[in-house]
């Protein structure tokens, strides 16, 4: 339900399996595989860093928080596991996603108000948008989501955690730019809120952000030394697996991640070494909540598996072509009469 | 009554489509071609009857045409604009509330929700069906010859409504318009809480609750805390219109019976003087000694301008030889009136139960438990205000005679009248919509409010 994470429809029917949403969205392109030739498209990923841009470009713009550009995000990522991107106008499926998140996040805005927004920020990318089409989209954004629109985000557990582990500002904020991030990933769909926090917050305190990393940039690209800290928080998980000793799965680090084969690599030794250079109390810190971890009975292969989801993420980063992406989109839009 | 819809499904399928921008048939929601929903509501369910209306559209009788079991109730919200041009104008933010919450809520105690429709602009939820409501059973016993609510009844469906608003409330749910007409009644007596269309979350709020949407709460039920203008939105606001609930099924009659002051034009929400003035009949004037936050309250000045209580309830009807008794109880507790109030409801109401000769069971039974969880549940101080969890714990519903059922009918030799439902606008395709407004009067209730008034 709207406060039980474990009750509620996000869990029942919006967290997926890595398969299920293969699956899912084979079956989208096997739908027409011409139209899917036809207009290549970067991966999903960039796809994603794309769409979360201009979320946020729209989303500041009208002065909206975060958890309403995280809910939009979470409706964007649901309905495009329900309906193939290239039957859509992305532009009008982020604003109404937008419109209609602020609705559920209690900070309406006026449909007048971001459709003129949304049309001074993407003025030859959509011609045709007016209220009427917002409208209208909305239903299709409501139809496919089934009505679930109560998205249950990582910031509360974050908030917490940071009075529990007295995290320096730094580190909040760098362990709420890592929750931004994961919007740009699967992970949202995979897995519970609560491991994304407690994934992010980990990463904030190996990762010691320091003055010359502002923290809640985009992409997380923000860190000097990304291997070192994950290894880092590798090494913690494990430690907290080992504290928790209720994880049946005892998988080794090394073997996991089979998707990310280098990621897993350099994890043992660099995860030692980064953690003999950091000063005690950071280590410390760093223990106290790999212990807490252990004993919450958090699904720490998630935790693992997260980790991974984002090194590989940032990975994949550095290869993201802006132009590119948006051309590719843009191309399809203007073909398919779509920005009418 | 199968004939129209067909004809209209009809009519749907010739429509002329926009070939000009025609590329993929596949394309919904974003092409040319338009959002088309993948259920009809007339291919799916038969409508039997209509029953009510209100601010957001209107309510059917519905039965399935696919082998659903049961019976539903389809309300329907209209669309912004009326006329022939019908747009798209987005969905108003109680609508998406309501989708949103009903989705996730489930709870023996709260309406079902079967499912939404989204077509033709319109938005079509389908609930479970209840034959009754709480309006309509108090209604009923006001009928001649007057007579109580059976008190097993009462005790029922009290624990029922409190179980299911406890459940809202552990799940941050603030259903903020608990009146008799939203409180459902299935014919196997489950109690179940509906009308969630002003609910919402209330953890963490990007505004404080009260700014979005100015009146809330139907005027007869509204905590004092919000007639003294709090911005604050808690728990504690249903509790209190659950305390009313509760003397209304006890006396038959709204318990605090203001009038509503309507907002003037600069639309400031204006002090609800009548409303508070009732209530302090009542319940005395609250103190700062019982209602410590009491002077913080924004319109605390205006309590100075009210009418300190008489030496009794001013509601004429309970002057009643009965209540001498309870001389010595008159002013209880900081000059409140509820206790007499209270021990005069459930005597006079044993006493007109038996000249009518039908030898119902006494409402006496209820005794002074019956009294502390209401006064309880109508404390002034919204902090001392029994919240959903210890009312269920009280020791009403572990005392005296009767068992709590989980069927509010049980033992009853009686059946209640079914819901009327009218036969004058079947077709919810295209039914013509009164834009009748929510004032705080139970305006989209099955039974007409003015007829109320006459037996009050």
């Amino acid at each position: 339900m709207a406060a039980n994470y474990w009750e509620s429809t996000q869990r029942k029917h919006w967290q997926f399996t890595k398969d299920q949403l293969a699956t899912m969205r084979q079956k989208l392109e096997d739908e027409d595989p011409q139209l899917v030739h036809m207009f290549p498209l970067q991966q999903l990923r960039h796809l994603n860093i794309y769409f979360n841009q201009q979320i946020n470009r729209l989303g500041k713009r009208l002065g909206v928080r975060q958890q309403a550009i995280a809910t939009a995000q979470m409706y964007l990522k649901r309905f495009y596991t329900r309906v193939e991107i290239r039957r859509t106008n992305p532009y009008l499926v982020l604003a109404t996603a937008v419109y209609l998140a602020c609705k559920m996040e209690e900070c309406p805005q006026h449909i007048r108000l971001v459709v003129s927004e949304a049309r001074s920020l993407w003025p030859a990318d959509f011609v045709g948008l007016d209220t009427s089409k917002l409208g209208e989209c909305e239903f299709f954004l409501i139809s496919e989501m089934n009505s679930q629109l109560i998205v249950h985000q990582p910031y509360r557990t974050l908030t917490m955690l940071q009075g529990e582990f007295a995290l320096s500002p730094e580190e909040v904020a760098l362990a709420w730019s890592v929750v931004n991030d994961t919007y740009m990933t699967d992970l949202p769909l995979l897995y519970p809120p609560h491991v994304i926090a407690c994934t992010a917050v980990l990463l904030a305190v190996v990762l010691r952000p320091s003055g010359n990393n502002p923290a809640g940039g985009q992409g997380g690209t923000n860190t000097t030394n990304p291997q070192a800290g994950f290894a880092a928080a590798a090494a913690a998980l494990s430690q907290a697996r080992a504290a928790g000793n209720t994880t049946p799965l005892g998988t080794p680090l090394s073997s996991q991640g089979s998707s990310q084969p280098d990621g897993s690599q350099p994890e043992r030794k660099a995860g030692a070494g980064a953690a003999a250079a950091t000063p005690d109390a950071r280590v410390g810190k760093v223990q106290r909540f790999a212990a807490w971890l252990g004993e919450s009975g958090i699904d720490i292969e998630a935790m693992v598996d997260s980790t991974q989801e984002l090194i590989s993420f940032y990975e994949c980063h550095e290869q993201y072509n802006d132009k590119l992406t948006r051309e590719q989109i843009n191309r399809y839009v203007k073909a398919r009469g779509l920005d009418k | 009554m199968d004939k129209f819809p067909r004809t209209v499904s009809q009519l749907r399928r010739e429509a002329p489509v926009n070939h000009n921008n025609f590329i993929y048939p596949a394309d919904r929601g974003t092409g040319p071609i338009g959002y088309q929903s993948k259920v009809r509501v007339i291919d799916k369910y038969k409508v039997v009857g209509f029953i009510s209306s209100g601010t957001y559209g209107r309510v059917y009788k519905a039965l399935g045409r696919q082998g659903q079991t049961g019976e539903f109730a389809i309300k329907k919200f209209k669309p912004d604009k009326e006329g022939e041009q019908v747009t798209y104008t987005g969905i108003s933010q109680s609508a998406v509330r309501e989708m949103a919450l009903c989705s996730e809520l489930s709870h023996p105690n709260v309406i079902k929700l079967i499912e939404i429709i989204l077509e033709d602009k319109c938005i079509f939820m389908v609930f479970e069906y209840a034959e009754h409501d709480l309006l309509q059973i108090i209604h009923h016993h006001t009928q001649q010859p007057r007579h109580p609510i059976p008190p097993s009844t009462i005790k029922s469906i009290m624990f029922q409504l409190l179980n299911g608003c406890q459940y809202l409330h552990t799940n941050w749910v603030l259903h903020r318009d608990l009146k008799p007409a939203n409180i459902m009644v299935t014919s196997s007596g489950e109690v179940k809480i509906g009308d969630l269309g002003l609910a919402r979350l209330f953890y963490k709020p990007l505004h404080a609750l009260f700014s979005g949407d100015k009146v809330v709460v139907t005027i007869w039920y509204r905590a004092p805390e919000l007639l003294l203008g709090s911005k604050h939105y808690t728990p504690a606001i249903d509790m209190w219109a659950i305390g009313c609930i509760f003397a209304e099924l006890l006396s038959l009659r709204p318990i605090f019976k203001g009038e509503e002051a309507k907002m003037d034009n600069k639309k400031t929400v204006p002090f609800q003087r009548n409303q508070m003035q009732k209530i302090v009949d009542i319940m005395g004037l609250p103190t700062k000694e019982r209602w410590p936050f009491l002077s913080s309250m924004p319109d605390y000045s205006q309590l100075s301008t009210l009418q300190p209580p008489l030496s009794g309830p001013s509601h004429g009807h309970h002057h009643h030889h009965h209540y001498q008794n309870q001389q010595r109880q008159q002013t209880g507790v900081g000059g409140s009136h509820l206790e007499k109030w209270y021990y005069n409801t459930i005597n006079q109401a044993t006493g007109s139960a038996t000249s009518a000769g039908n030898g119902a069971p006494s409402l006496a039974s209820l005794g002074q438990e019956g009294y502390k969880l209401l006064s309880g549940l109508l404390e002034y101080d919204p902090e001392k205000r029994l919240t959903a969890a210890q009312a269920l714990q009280h020791p009403f519903f572990s005392t005296g005679p009767d068992r709590i059922s989980a069927n509010c009918f049980e033992g009853l030799k009686m059946e209640y009248p079914h819901r009327r439902v009218s036969q004058d606008d079947n077709d919810i395709r295209t039914g013509s919509l009164p834009g009748t407004k929510r004032s705080g009067l139970p305006d989209d209730s099955l039974v007409r409010p003015n007829k109320r008034v006459k037996d009050g």
